[in-house]
């Protein structure tokens, strides 16, 4: 078994597993500025940033527990993400 | 496991590091520059690239079924929207007035001043125009 010898005992599910906690680690270094940034744009664009992360983390999600529900939950998402951005910097 | 299948997941595993490189580059920029724009320099580009290059990886493990061409849909459309919601968040903090950092200023520069948009005592720099541009949009109302 050639992929023993690379990966060891880790699987496939365990990469994404390290990938959707990286993910999640950017994402509240990312809440940072978006608590303490001074100012309404730095809110909206953290706000801009962790919804692009969740999409990752939602597509992420969906190929661990092998669910392909969460990729229509990701699109979805991506859709709602950018026409919150829209309406924010609309008003 | 065949060989096709650690090929695949050694490419996978390639485009999900690089991907996670880029987007933790981009935090870290978002965190540590001086100014909106430039953290808008770092966010815009980085985690469009990181989230591109994270599902083209999620792409090549699934292989060419249904869910693929759904993540081909979300980084079609993920292409498309984020330089536009960039673009339109850049444009309305022009708009109100927010000024790009610049390296004589020590302080911390002077947020959100609606009211006196390239008349701050650096208009010797960029005062003509920033009072242009102002005073172009004032008529819209914004």
């Amino acid at each position: 078994m050639t992929g023993a010898l690379l990966f060891g005992t880790i699987g496939m599910v365990d990469v994404f597993l390290a990938m959707a906690i990286l993910i999640v680690m950017a994402s509240f270094v990312s809440l940072y500025r978006g608590i303490e940034g001074p100012g309404i744009f730095n809110r909206i664009i953290a706000v801009n940033v962790i919804g692009t992360k969740t999409i990752v983390l939602l597509v992420l999600i969906g190929f661990i527990y092998e669910r392909p529900d969460f990729f229509d939950i990701a699109l979805v998402y991506a859709i709602l993400n950018f026409i919150m951005t829209i309406a924010a910097t609309r008003y | 496991m065949s060989d096709t299948t650690m090929i695949t997941n050694m490419l996978t595993i390639m485009l999900l590091l690089v991907g996670v490189f880029f987007m933790l580059a981009g935090t870290i920029g978002f965190v540590r520059f001086p100014d909106f724009y430039s953290r808008m320099h770092a966010t815009g580009k980085c985690d469009t690239l990181g989230e591109g290059l994270m599902l083209v990886a999620l792409i090549v493990y699934g292989g060419a079924t249904f869910v693929s061409v759904k993540i081909l849909f979300l980084i079609t459309f993920i292409l498309l929207a984020n330089p536009t919601s960039t673009h339109a968040i850049a444009k309305a903090a022009y708009d109100v007035g927010l000024e790009p950092w610049r390296s004589f200023d020590s302080e911390e520069v002077a947020w959100l001043n609606t009211d006196n948009t390239g008349n701050t005592g650096n208009a010797s720099n960029t005062g003509n125009s920033g009072e242009g541009r102002a005073g172009e949009d004032g008529g819209e109302g914004r």
